[in-house]
């Protein structure tokens, strides 16, 4: 039996081809996300090692947020003295202390270097027995002025010895000159980020810790283990300093990039597992179609002899076979789909260091799991469907899938779709993400159970001007796409998914930017909005009160944002200048005064105060990671407000609790009566001396807000993308089977002198009606995910529903352009067939 | 044993082919279908083919009709000579010349019986001539049926649909293979009837490949081929006396 299945499978090599397209994409991007994503967290597991490599053990202040905080927490420096008691102990071979900050260079052109998404950092130079810089040439900063530049930053900017560069701080530019060029272990700089090194004096000073280290490193002598050193330098330091092994450091690190990771490739994977869901529709299709065609032949088999079991495992074994064939390749594509996504995610500003392509044992194992069963669980139902197949039906002629009643189907199809949208609200109000993603893959299943009963007439109406176009080819397209609705149905439903989540995204981004600008409208009082392109917080804290002294201005308020925690929950707090904060936010403040903030005072916000049971004038406990617990006195409340969050300090309350403080935007409300260009040009007066920030005013700052939803909306879509491929292939698929079936009637047609044109235009047609028909019935499904969705995001201010009707109509058009090319192949074989050889074929 | 007549009179033959061969496969393997068939169908005839199994009498019907190639010789459909044709205009006579009925699968599924009786006209994008349709459906008697699907139709009236859709056009020639061959006798009957009505009161033209000695009976004359040659002919056959040839020709 297997030997008569694997002839089967290797007989007709096109179908096995085309069959497999539809695992083989899929698991290729399965493959590729964990190669992509094992060879990123390989690439930073082993930069955190190197960066660790020299030192033994960390001596650093303690976190706020306790011994388990986050690797990218910001904690509170130590005391220069810190690093004399270190070296004191006795198993401590060297000891040095670091500080870092945020340092960007300025290049010749007075443009900041900017990277994509690594940070710009700053730090000093430090005993070389415990630094992974390696100096390439030059020497090592020694006095004021002194920088040491990495090599890719030093290349791609061309700063050779002897330069004179400028570097950006959070307070003044500065200038210095280039005394070396240094590279990071092996290579050349640190994934990416740019790396400015001073002397330790220049660097505490330009990094505002003037007296102090950000940590203090220290390797242990020979014979003394770092678990050893540790509990010695533990023993010495004084209470509030934390004292870890330098692994442990590196560890952290590595958690931290692999969870962001981990999100990330968990997104990437649900792309994935969207193609395979498509996938799996086409399987179960070709199946049905195959084991419909192959009746005779089935019941031939079981009027020999064979069992029920027998058949059923014969049409399951050809599915594991295609599984496996498809998995395999998949999984060899898997790594070229690594790169691609690679570069399909530096395309959207996404730049990650990936070096060479790690393929983990748990990525084959994965592929195979995953492609095998899909394949194998998608067959079930056509082999059991081939099972039922009576002996008899062997002596009946023709092996077109029987028609049936489709009312059992279409209830089962109503209770799941019914299931699905009810888990997917219930998801979307609180239930949880993973119940939404069920409950759609729910709904698309339903749908595709009800869709026949619509095929018909949908087709109709879609196929309605192909009769006044082709005429008779037209006409015969249309009822060809009618003649099996389940077929037609099928064939769709797998462009249905697809197409309904990109309309999904569609009409959610559209929802987004509307909504977008009304916040600006409603909550936005500031003329010019000045921040960094990606709206990270590294504008210099010297902008803001520059611009505050220009004449033409009358208010400017730079904006901070850090993270504080109540029972361990995590929340934002953003600080503002209170006495100009009022003018350029649009503020309801029905309690309190927002000028009068003081220090050590918090406004919260309505809704918030409601929530947590708060009064005003009673004290808010809130942990900080740099200093511990602290109790700010609530002074006030204020109405929702988009821009500012629920918890309002002043800028210096923000100081007082954050290290490196740095504005992510600055606003500025030109005063009354100036001509706006005037008013501009004094902002960019200041501006220009910042070479990092970008200004803009109302209007291109709602722009700017559309580009980035727009940016989002086109990356998922080319995640999305795959599936529709994997869609198409699974039209051309269908076609090509069912030209199979008809090939006498081809023959017929051609006999009685219909031209190869004519024939080609038929296909066409139904390929076009098949793939309209998928996209119509998405964008239905689509548009109502996006009311789902919508409505659920209430709370996070987008409003209203937008429906992008033109580009979803595009869509649509899109579509049938897709299906012209879906039957370029098909349309091609039918034409070319022997009219002769077709007439007579069995 | 006489040699079949080429041409009768002056009248231009429906079609005709002359010194016709056909070999399928090469070297030691090759088979010759037709070995020199010539052979013409005048207009307003109603001629049968018959042979034995393997005779060539599907192949000859198939190579004058355009359907396949010939190795050697002329085939002639009118006064055009078909090699000279390529695969559009091939198409096109078969479309515009030709009407065809075969043994089974004469029918296009999707399409009612009305619109495959004018199927050929409508492929050409040409209105059909309604008076000439509708008198033969009248004759064929499918009036009450013409909405119906393939599916909903018995075999005879299949196979009388498929007569009425090859003489909807108004043909030069219609060709059948074994128009008959699926159908029980009295379904035979009903079809055959058509086709000699409609050359005798329509002035078509019915080439007729068969093996079926009552069915020959119902055409003017009869052609037998035997290993791709023509062996004999029969005017005004009867069954008793096909069936005799038949014989001796050792089906």
């Amino acid at each position: 039996m297997v030997r008569a299945v694997l002839k089967g499978v290797l007989a007709h090599k096109l179908r096995l081809f085309l069959t497999a397209m539809a695992v083989v994409l899929g698991v290729s991007f399965v493959a590729g996300t964990f190669v992509l994503t094992d060879t990123i967290n390989k690439t930073f597991d082993s930069l955190f090692n190197e960066i660790s490599a020299g030192t033994d053990v960390s001596v650093r202040a303690a976190s706020g947020f306790g011994e388990d905080a986050p690797a990218e927490t910001l904690r509170d420096t130590v005391p220069a003295s810190v690093l004399e008691v270190v070296r004191r102990v006795p198993g401590v071979q060297t000891a040095d202390g670091t500080v870092s900050g945020y340092a960007q260079f300025v290049d010749e052109a007075g443009k900041a270097v900017t990277t994509t998404g690594a940070p710009t950092l700053g730090f000093n130079w430090t005993d070389p027995d415990l630094s992974p810089l390696t100096l390439r040439s030059g020497r090592e900063p020694q006095r004021a002025g002194e920088v040491v530049v990495d090599a890719v930053t030093a290349k791609d900017h061309d700063f050779a010895l002897g330069d004179t560069v400028k570097v950006l701080f959070r307070g003044p530019t500065e200038e210095f000159t280039v005394v070396g060029i240094t590279g990071f272990g092996e290579a050349d700089n640190l994934a990416g980020a740019t790396l400015a090194i001073f002397d330790e004096g220049t660097a505490q000073r330009v990094f505002g810790k003037v007296g102090r280290f950000d940590s203090v490193e220290a390797k242990a002598v020979e014979g003394v283990s770092s678990l050893d050193l540790r509990d010695r330098v533990r023993s010495a330091v004084p209470p509030g300093v934390e004292v870890v092994t330098s692994q442990q450091v590196a560890d952290e690190s590595a958690d931290s990039v692999q969870q962001a990771l981990g999100f990330f490739g968990t997104a990437l994977l649900v792309f994935a597992g969207i193609s395979l869901f498509v996938g799996g529709f086409i399987i179960l299709n070709t199946f049905s179609i195959l084991v419909a065609q192959r009746t005779r032949e089935l019941a031939l088999l079981r009027a020999l002899g064979a069992s029920r079991r027998q058949v059923m495992v014969s049409v399951i074994a050809e599915a594991f076979l295609v599984g496996l064939f498809a998995s395999l390749v998949g999984l060899g594509l898997g790594v070229l789909v690594a790169l691609g996504l690679q570069e399909l995610l530096k395309a959207f500003g996404i730049d990650l260091p990936a070096a060479g392509a790690v393929v983990r044992p748990r990525t084959i194992i994965a592929s195979l799991v995953v492609g095998v069963g899909v394949t194998v669980l998608s067959s079930i139902s056509p082999a059991r469907k081939a099972s039922k197949i009576a002996p008899m039906a062997a002596l009946r002629g023709t092996g077109v899938e029987q028609g049936g009643s489709l009312r059992r189907r279409s209830v089962a199809g109503a209770v799941v779709t019914a299931v699905g949208a009810g888990a997917m609200l219930f998801g979307l109000f609180g239930g949880g993400i993973s119940l939404v993603g069920l409950g759609a893959a729910l709904v698309f299943v339903g749908v595709a159970l009800l869709s026949p009963l619509a095929a018909v007439p949908m087709a109709r109406v879609i196929g309605a001007p192909f009769p006044l176009i082709a005429g008779m080819s037209g006409k015969l397209g249309r009822q060809n796409a009618m003649r099996n609705p389940r077929r037609t149905a099928a064939t769709a439903a797998a462009l249905t998914v697809g197409l309904g989540l990109v309309a999904c995204v569609s009409v959610l981004a559209a929802s987004i930017k509307s909504s977008a600008a009304d916040i600006v409208d409603e909550y936005l009082a500031a003329d010019y909005i000045v921040s960094t392109a990606n709206f990270m917080p590294s504008i210099s804290t010297d902008l803001a009160p520059r611009l505050a002294q220009q004449p033409e201005l009358a208010a400017v308020s730079g904006l901070q944002t850090g993270e504080w925690r109540a029972q361990g929950q995590s929340r934002s707090i953003y600080g503002a200048d209170p006495a100009s904060v009022g003018q350029v936010l649009k503020v309801d403040v029905t309690a309190g005064d927002i000028g009068g903030l003081a220090r050590g005072e918090i406004l919260v916000g309505e809704e918030e105060l409601k929530d947590k049971k708060l009064e005003i004038g009673s004290t808010l406990p809130m942990t900080f990671a740099r200093t511990g617990n602290q109790e700010l006195r609530i002074a006030g409340t204020f109405a929702k407000n988009q821009l500012l969050g629920s918890y309002v300090v002043s800028t210096a309350t923000f100081d007082a609790n954050f290290t490196d403080r740095l504005d992510f935007v600055v606003l500025a409300k030109a005063r009354a009566g100036t001509p706006p260009a005037a008013a501009r040009a004094a902002v960019e007066r200041v501006t220009a001396d910042f070479p990092n920030v970008e200004l803009r005013d109302q209007a291109e700052f709602k722009e700017q807000q559309e580009n980035q939803v727009n940016q989002i909306l086109g990356l998922v879509t080319a995640l999305l993308a795959l599936s529709i491929i994997i869609a198409l292939f699974g039209i051309v698929n269908t076609l090509a089977l069912s030209i199979f079936e008809r090939t006498r009637e081809l023959g017929l047609l051609r006999a009685v002198g219909m031209a190869r044109r004519q024939v080609r235009s038929m296909i066409r047609g139904e390929s076009v009606i098949i793939a309209v028909l998928g996209a119509v019935l998405g964008l239905g499904v689509g548009v109502l995910f996006g009311y789902a969705i919508v409505g659920a995001l209430d709370d996070e201010g987008i409003g209203k529903v937008v429906i992008p009707g033109g580009q979803l109509i595009a869509y649509v058009v899109l579509a049938g352009i897709a299906g012209v090319v879906a039957a370029v192949f098909p349309a091609r074989r039918a034409a070319r067939l022997d009219v002769l050889a077709a007439i007579s074929h069995e | 044993m006489q040699p079949a007549t080429p041409l009768s009179g002056s009248v231009v033959p429906a079609a005709r082919g002359v010194d016709l061969v056909k070999v399928y496969g090469q070297g030691d393997a090759a088979v010759r279908a037709l070995d020199g068939v010539s052979v013409g169908f005048a207009p307003g005839q109603f001629s049968a083919i018959m042979g034995p199994s393997g005779s060539g009498k599907s192949t000859l019907m198939h190579c004058m009709a355009g359907l396949d190639s010939i190795t050697s010789g002329q085939v002639f459909v009118g006064d055009v000579e078909l090699s000279s044709l390529n695969d559009k205009e091939l198409t096109r006579l078969r479309r515009d010349r030709i009407g065809f009925i075969f043994q089974a699968y004469n029918l296009v599924p999707t399409l009612s019986a009305a619109e495959n009786i004018t199927l050929p006209m409508d492929i050409a994008g040409r209105k059909p001539d309604q008076v000439w349709v509708d008198r033969l459906i009248d004759t064929v008697g499918l009036r009450q049926r013409l909405s119906h699907r393939p599916s909903e139709l018995s075999g005879g009236q299949q196979q009388r649909v498929a007569a009425a859709r090859a003489l909807a056009s108004r043909p030069s020639i219609v060709f059948a293979d074994e128009p008959t061959g699926n159908l029980d006798s009295r379904s035979s009957a009903e079809v055959l009837e058509f086709l000699r009505k409609s050359v005798h009161e329509f002035d078509q033209t019915v080439v007729m490949v068969t093996h079926d000695p009552s069915a020959a009976s119902y055409a003017e004359r009869v052609v037998f081929l035997a290993d791709g040659r023509i062996v004999d002919e029969m005017t005004s056959p009867t069954a008793e006396k096909v069936l005799d040839r038949m014989k001796s020709l050792g089906d």
